[in-house]
């Protein structure tokens, strides 16, 4: 499955790129699975956007534009957009 | 231990302007531990004053610069001051904050507040010196732009001093004119046309005065893991991108008000990005005095003709605003409009919000003007000046949105982007419907500093495009916490980084003025000022029906997104919901248990 993950404010600032294909050997995976996948492509996105399973406090997860998912075991299915993104959005 | 208690100096300054007067007046520690300082001792002083029913503008109305017991600490983001009155705008309350220099000087007066009321005869600045008030014809300041009356002033009365000044269109009397100091402006609700029909252009404050902490090593200690925590992930986005950073993330989620709220995405949205813009043009970074986040970023403009200029101070609330609102894409008509509107002094959320407005207008053909259109970058500066200036259509326009609205008729105020009047901020409310509530319900209007609603919108705690209940409890957490943050006065930008809000608060609070104030007392603080707020809109003619948003978001849904809809049942539903959390009658009104409860019954 391929999955398109879009970084906006402090994770696109770290890993320096808009977004990041994803390919895993199965038709859904975990979130976790997913930002492992990412980590593994750009290792200074685990140093400075996770911890452990999650993102770290400041960073949040959205899947499609539509549901803010936190849960790392989260079903991601083929063709889904996550969006990681600063968690705040103070103006 | 001194006569007042530790972090105030127990008084507020009363100047009458029209007697030329000024007096000395005890503020009782009951008074000063049921409001804190900032918002909610603004609040508390306004009602003393009792000009609810007064026009904003005339000699009677009263403005109330305030500062806090947290002023002068060393706990980061705590030089800040409330700027609070009765608005031209909305008629209602309106509590302004901004930074930063000016609120350590002017505690240093020897005072917690300052009360302006009457009129002088002629332009004038006003010195308040240690305590020693005196007036300064100043003609010769009229029309100067904001940062010009500041630096010539600085000059004129030497380097110690700290000014708030208003720009032209404060004494013009725009009823979104701004209260600027050094480069940052108490913005919303028109506190500049206040001060100018009073005749000020500025205030100026030095003294030496400080009050005393009650456990000064503990709160030096406290102050240290403050700032070391400010240093961490939670406050990373506005270290190191600033709040313009939301433009892209809000455009992805069809949530970025754009062509006067007709659609939540922009095609020309790249173009704004400080992503983008930070690798073609250079960029700086600036703080509040006593802060260590440092969220100002500041970007070059292209057409500056001088190797001095300071740049462009870029939040996602002006780009947002003069951006997409108003159609621009033009990285550098945006920077020069917020430049512009910067130098006179006028609140960028209002002025892009009522251009855009009347963009519509034209589009509709409600309006003649056929220069003013959508995404044009010439149009946008033109209105800017002619606001400025009150001339031609500006004139209109320097009334706001709602105002021009009832002149223009047509059913136009149903496209409107207002809730009482006041011009609502970077966050389309059909995307964002517990935001959206939070706006409905605002005392000062539409409004994302007195209610931070827009967090649980993208929390995943409830459906951002369906709001229900659980909505209501979240609009009134998010706004309690913020009557508490607004009247510390700590800045916003600092709440991810707290574990329990109240506690820390309390302790804050506590190692300042050494009260026993515990979490849930601050709680009750909380609701007490909001309620507050609530009972001077009541006393200035608010009605239940003001709690609503304009028809086109109950009636339209979002351009570009059909799951966007927010019908005004559901809407109607969700402001009963939240008054019901707060305990008021269904339709809004804080009854008579509350007003015991909360010891606001002899107000």
């Amino acid at each position: 499955m391929r999955v398109r993950v879009e970084l906006f404010g402090i994770p696109r600032h770290r890993i320096g790129v808009p977004y990041v294909m994803v390919c895993l050997d199965s038709e859904t995976a975990r979130l976790c699975d997913v930002l492992w996948d990412v980590a593994r492509q750009f290792p200074s996105f685990a140093e400075e956007c996770m911890v452990e399973d999650r993102v770290q406090v400041g960073i949040s997860v959205n899947l499609d534009g539509n549901q803010f998912v936190n849960d790392p075991e989260t079903v991601i299915s083929a063709g889904q957009s996550l969006l990681i993104m600063s968690a705040d959005a103070g103006g | 231990m001194p006569s007042s208690p530790y972090g105030y100096h127990g008084a507020y300054l009363r100047i009458q302007l029209s007697s030329k007067s000024a007096q000395r007046v005890v503020l009782q520690e009951n008074a000063l531990r049921s409001f804190v300082g900032g918002s909610g001792l603004g609040t508390y002083l306004l009602l003393r004053e009792q000009v609810a029913t007064a026009d904003p503008l005339a000699e009677q109305a009263a403005l109330v610069f305030v500062f806090s017991p947290l002023v002068g600490s060393p706990l980061t983001t705590s030089a800040k001051f409330a700027v609070v009155c009765k608005s031209p705008l909305t008629d209602r309350l309106n509590d302004s904050l901004a930074s930063s220099g000016f609120a350590i000087a002017g505690k240093r007066t020897g005072f917690d507040a300052v009360v302006v009321t009457g009129r002088l005869d002629q332009l004038s600045v006003l010195t308040i010196d240690n305590g020693e008030v005196d007036f300064h014809a100043a003609a010769d300041l009229a029309g100067l732009q904001c940062d010009e009356t500041e630096q010539l002033l600085r000059t004129r009365f030497g380097d110690e001093w700290r000014v708030a000044s208003i720009g032209p269109a404060g004494e013009r009397g725009v009823h979104f004119a701004t209260v600027s100091h050094d480069g940052r402006h108490a913005a919303r609700g028109g506190t500049g046309a206040v001060l100018g029909s009073k005749n000020i252009k500025a205030i100026l404050v030095r003294g030496t005065q400080r009050t005393e902490w009650a456990h000064p090593t503990e709160l030096v200690k406290l102050s240290k893991s403050l700032s070391q925590r400010s240093f961490g992930p939670a406050t990373a986005k506005y270290r190191e991108l600033g709040t313009a950073s939301n433009l892209l993330v809000f455009n992805r989620l069809r949530a970025l008000p754009t062509r006067n709220f007709q659609q939540g995405s922009f095609s020309g949205v790249e173009h704004l990005a400080p992503e983008t813009l930070s690798t073609t043009r250079n960029r700086t970074r600036a703080y509040c005095d006593a802060c260590t986040i440092g969220c100002e970023h500041i970007y070059a403009l292209r057409d500056s003709q001088s190797d001095n200029d300071p740049g462009v101070r870029l939040e996602y609330e002006n780009l947002f605003a003069l951006g997409p609102l108003c159609g621009i894409n033009h990285a550098e008509t945006v920077l020069q409009a917020s430049r512009r509107c910067d130098e006179l002094g006028i609140d960028t959320i209002s002025t892009g919000g009522t251009i855009a407005f009347a963009m519509e207008c034209v589009e509709k053909g409600m309006l003649e003007a056929s220069w003013l259109r959508f995404g044009e970058p010439k149009a946008l500066l033109q209105a800017i000046e002619l606001i400025g200036a009150r001339r031609d259509l500006g004139s209109l326009m320097s009334l706001g949105s709602r105002q021009m609205a009832k002149q223009i008729g047509q059913n136009s105020i149903e496209f409107a982007p207002q809730v009482k009047g006041l011009e609502i901020p970077g966050y389309e409310p059909r995307a964002l419907q517990t935001m959206a509530l939070g706006f409905a319900v605002g005392t000062r209007g539409a409004d994302h500093n007195r209610s931070g609603a827009y967090e649980v919108d993208f929390s995943g705690k409830v459906d951002r495009r369906g709001a229900g209940p659980e909505s209501a409890i979240a609009a009134v957490d998010t706004e309690n916490r913020a009557a508490v943050m607004d009247s510390l006065i700590l800045c916003k930008f600092l709440r991810g980084v707290f574990d329990d809000f109240y506690a820390e608060a309390a302790e804050m609070l506590n190692l300042v003025t050494g009260w026993d104030t515990t979490a849930a007392e601050l709680e009750l603080t909380a609701e007490r000022i909001v309620a507050a707020k609530k009972i001077f809109n009541v006393r200035a003619g608010w009605k239940p029906d003001e709690d609503c948003l304009p028809a086109r978001f109950l009636q339209e849904e979002l351009g570009d997104d059909s799951k966007a809809r927010l019908t005004s049942e559901q809407l109607a539903s969700l402001v009963t919901a939240y008054n019901q959390a707060r305990g008021w009658s269904d339709e809004g009104f804080v009854e008579s248990e509350q007003l015991l409860r909360l010891g606001l019954d002899t107000i």
